[in-house]
């Protein structure tokens, strides 16, 4: 399932986490919620956001034959 | 996961300022041009970026707390609002508040996220968590 968490501290501090995208359409879903609410200042990708439809990840390398 | 983001929040939204306000039972008092402080700067912490002593006090708009003997100044910044509050216990806001203004801008994101999410269709869920609030946009 596609998520977008917004975790809010009672200190004030945003935090977004995007679950269930891959490749750049994490980005480009939760882009609304960075212009609505402010500043981003720190931006961590995931392994998942490497991983697209289109590009099959190798796990091993393939090295004889 | 696809990634992690931390954002600064910006108040640009008096309606949802104010619908922050209702929700937390503050008063929100438009066009107030002063709000209720020390009223004399004793210099014991550092000014907000472009806040100048003479500022202080000065404000567009202004948030009454029950309870409180202070008041927190909501001042216009080109396209943006800042907060401006003194914390000195007697004002009695930090306990209502939270340090850094934090339950105000908490109770501001959720109705800025809640208005906007819903118009573009995401269903939420709001959690209530041991340090904060957690909304759930599900897409």
């Amino acid at each position: 399932m596609k998520e977008i968490v917004i975790d809010i501290s009672d200190d004030g501090e945003v935090r977004i986490e995007t679950k269930g995208f891959k490749g750049k359409a994490c980005l480009e879903e939760s882009q609304f919620l960075k212009n609505l609410l402010g500043k981003e200042t720190y931006k961590q990708l995931t392994p998942a956001y490497y991983n697209t439809n289109k590009k099959k990840v190798k796990k091993y390398l393939q090295l004889c034959g | 996961m696809s990634h992690i983001s931390k954002i600064e929040l910006v108040i640009h939204s008096l309606e949802d300022l104010k619908e922050a306000c209702r929700q937390l039972g503050f008063e929100f008092i438009e066009n107030q041009k002063t709000y209720k402080w020390y009223g004399r700067w004793v210099g014991d912490t550092a000014l907000p970026e472009g806040v100048k002593i003479e500022d202080i006090g000065k404000c567009d708009h202004a948030i009454r707390v029950s309870g409180c003997a202070y008041e927190v100044g909501v001042i216009k910044r080109g396209e943006h609002y800042i907060l401006l509050w003194d914390y000195f216990s007697a004002g009695g806001l930090v306990q209502k508040i939270g340090p850094n203004a934090g339950i105000l801008k908490q109770a501001y994101t959720v109705a800025r996220v809640r208005k906007e999410a819903r118009q573009k269709g995401y269903r939420i869920r709001v959690k209530k968590m041991d340090q904060g609030v957690r909304l759930v946009l599900t897409v």
